[in-house]
């Protein structure tokens, strides 16, 4: 038996001078913040969410029915790219990350405003495909919109649950559609320019990105959520 | 030497195989403990009220129509679906997100049993939250007073699905295990349901019948209150839903961490007898057929299904006449003996007049109710009887105030245009005008009279009846068309008789108006 090795440091461990430089350390915190979220592999899947719009628009995949039918897919594609975000919240570490993260909170924003903006800039892209209903500005209301509602169902639920509130919200949107109701709360049902939607989904986005900066999704912080 | 060759062969003890099975008991009860399925009802529980319950809210008060929009069309079963996929692929995703898979495939339970014990877990709490909330539903419905019968079958089609989506959920998780496995899943199956249902939407035959969203011919309002429900259809679903939750959970007992060769052997056959299942049950639903009262299907049809609910009718008088419902419509009975009160006043005492309103089941040939456009009241049979399908009516009302008008409209405009013997079509132009005259006396106004034949559903000859009544030149048929035309003023000029003097000018051209024979210039 022997104890050699046991002083090396890990493989790819950032050498003690380099890592005390605080450009360094500040990267190196938000890749490992950005790691343990799993947003790279949250990038790879918005970005097949915006070739499943191109793909979508492009070839005119459709299906029958009426305005909710017409709106299915890319609204769908939508939700679930806000589903992604929502998901991303999930921290594996519990109390200690919270009891020593002091940029924890930063973090979380940065992350949940920078994987928006990647989702809006991935689906607007995906809708240069062909023509997508309601145009970019109802892609940018609905997506940040659908967003709020999962980081306040991950801040209620837990980050592994934050797919659960742009679902239930679609579901309802679906059933409002097909019932012809015009409420704003219920934003894919409006024109791209109304402003009640647009205030609504701000409120709710708003209300997310309060909720997932200051408390976190639930099973990051001090209570615990089903693993 | 070896002492395992010399030892005798053990029998397992009757105590040992209960220890088995105590084991597993205690299994399952920790793993319903720890299952994270609980923590969406609550979404679901919001989901569901706003979605199933209330969007069929406003239907008439018969279980069939108000459990369309939850039931037939399987609204609660959607509800429930997307998240039950999702958390039960979270659940499945457990060993794999926590790098255990290879601690547990080292336990005394093959893996395979292990996650059987979890994907029940959760299936039991979807499958009992699925229960309950319906069970709430009904409850509710029932304190509502609502005629017919429930939908029993279609809620065990919900639960076979519920259990689908869980056992195809959990599959997901286990081999794709990620946090991002409960989304992908959730929106798979919200994605397959969805499609196609919607592609499927239409077709009254083949394979979309299989889906347990398509209420396309097997949910008619006949259902519950004339005949029963049939079953063919339900149980070819459930037979469906079960192979397709047998067959991924099969897939689980696959990989070669998942237990040994023999139980390896039992997950493919197990698997080959799910897909078995749902292919069967795919090609039943491409034989069924649709009846006067529901879809069939010859390999699972019992004839006595076929046999009409029998009843006492209740009845009133109208002018004289016995206006007799099915007692599931008695609250309909004072309007329909109100509204036929001044139709059959006209036409008392005529030969051919109906001696008797009868209320009949409707037929459906072609499909869902609403696209139902061919609503027949007749009158036959010796007396005369005036036979009323109101449950093709789409216009029956409902709780909302104000929702008789129509209704109103729409029975007398039928019951008239019955009398005048124009049948399918709309009639000749002296038919037209007696209808027009005998409508205006009975509480429907010429200019009332265009819009109640811009009723949806009216059969196909309201149209040109409408046509028929306004001028020529005028645009048809906006709000402010006014009445015009020949029809028009003959229909006029004998409403203009006093009513001894139509009376007995019917008495004596009543026939040869039905047969068809009279012109617009012989009428008064």
């Amino acid at each position: 038996m022997t104890a050699a090795g046991v002083q090396s440091s890990p493989p790819g461990a950032v050498p003690a001078r380099l890592a005390d430089r605080p450009a360094v350390a500040s990267l190196r915190l938000a890749w490992l913040y950005l790691v343990s979220r799993r947003i790279p592999a949250a990038l790879g899947l918005l970005a097949g969410l915006g070739a499943l719009l191109w793909a979508a628009l492009h070839w005119r995949w459709n299906i029958s029915g009426g305005l909710a039918a017409q709106q299915l897919i890319p609204l769908t594609i939508e939700t679930g790219s806000a589903a992604v975000i929502a998901v991303t919240t999930h921290g594996p570490f519990g109390g200690p990350e919270r009891a020593t993260g002091r940029w924890l909170p930063w973090l979380r924003l940065a992350a949940a405003v920078a994987l928006t903006a990647a989702a809006f800039g991935a689906l607007a892209a995906g809708a240069a495909g062909g023509v997508l209903p309601g145009g970019t500005l109802a892609l940018l209301r609905n997506l940040t919109g659908m967003t709020g509602t999962g980081l306040l169902s991950a801040a209620v639920l837990g980050g592994a649950f934050g797919w659960t509130g742009p679902m239930a919200y679609w579901l309802a949107t679906e059933s409002v559609l097909a019932a012809g109701w015009t409420t704003p709360w219920i934003w894919p049902a409006r024109p791209p320019h109304d402003r009640g939607a647009a205030i609504c989904a701000a409120l709710v986005f708003a209300a997310g990105i309060a909720a997932g900066t200051l408390l976190g999704a639930r099973d990051a912080g001090r209570r615990s959520a089903p693993d | 030497m070896t002492a395992a060759t010399d030892a005798p062969v053990r029998h397992r003890s009757p105590r040992a195989g209960g220890a088995v099975t105590l084991t597993a008991a205690r299994l399952l009860r920790i793993e319903l403990r720890r299952s994270a399925m609980p923590w969406i009802f609550p979404v679901i529980a919001a989901l569901f009220w706003f979605d199933s319950y209330r969007f069929g809210a406003g239907s008439p008060p018969y279980w069939v129509l108000r459990t369309f929009w939850n039931m037939g069309q399987g609204r609660t079963f959607l509800d429930f679906a997307p998240f039950v996929a999702g958390v039960a692929a979270w659940m499945g995703s457990r060993d794999g997100r926590r790098g255990t898979a290879d601690l547990v495939a080292g336990a005394v339970w093959p893996r395979w049993a292990v996650q059987l014990a979890a994907w029940a877990a959760a299936a039991i709490w979807a499958v009992g939250a699925y229960l309950v909330f319906v069970g709430v539903m009904f409850a509710v419905y029932a304190r509502q007073g609502l005629q017919g019968s429930p939908p029993w079958w279609w809620v065990a089609v919900g639960a076979a699905a519920v259990t689908a989506f869980s056992a195809a959920g959990f599959a997901v998780g286990a081999f794709f295990p990620s946090r991002f496995a409960a989304p992908v899943a959730a929106f798979g199956a919200f994605l397959a349901v969805i499609v196609s249902d919607q592609n499927g939407f239409g077709d009254t035959s083949g394979w979309p019948l299989i889906l347990p969203t398509n209420a396309n011919g097997n949910y008619q309002p006949v259902s519950g209150i004339f005949y029963p429900y049939l079953p063919d259809l339900p149980i070819a679903r459930m037979m469906f839903l079960a192979g397709i939750a047998v067959a991924a959970l099969g897939l689980l007992g696959l990989p070669a961490r998942a237990g040994g060769a023999w139980l390896r052997r039992a997950a493919a056959v197990v698997t080959l007898a799910g897909v078995a299942a749902a292919g069967t049950a795919s090609g039943l639903a491409r034989t069924a057929w649709l009846t006067p009262h529901g879809m069939t299907i010859p390999a699972l049809h019992d004839a006595a299904n076929d046999r009409p609910i029998g009843y006492t009718p209740v009845c009133a008088q109208a002018a004289g006449v016995p206006v007799c419902l099915n007692p599931a419509y008695r609250r309909y009975l004072p309007e329909v003996a109100a509204d036929l009160r001044p139709v059959l006043a006209q036409v008392a005492g005529l030969s051919g007049a109906p001696a008797r309103v009868a209320q009949v089941a409707g037929r459906y040939t072609s499909g869902m109710f609403e696209n139902q456009s061919d609503v027949t009241v007749t009158i036959s049979g010796t007396p005369p009887v005036l036979r009323v399908p109101l449950d093709e009516f789409n216009t029956l009302p409902s709780a909302t105030p104000g929702s008789t008008a129509q209704f109103d409209q729409e029975l007398r405009l039928l019951s008239v245009h019955a009398f005048v013997g124009a049948g399918n079509g709309a009639g000749t132009t002296a038919q037209e005008a007696v209808q027009a005259a005998l409508l205006q006396h009975a509480g429907l106004p010429f200019a009332t009279q265009l819009q109640a034949l811009t009723i949806f559903g009216l059969p196909s000859w309201g149209q040109e009846y409408l046509q028929g009544l306004v001028p020529a030149s005028a645009p048809c048929c906006g709000p402010g068309t006014s009445p015009g035309g020949p029809v028009y003023a003959a229909a006029r000029r004998f409403a203009a008789l006093p009513a001894a003097a139509r009376h007995a000018w019917l008495a004596t051209h009543l026939a040869a108006l039905r047969s068809g024979q009279l012109t617009l210039g012989q009428l008064p």
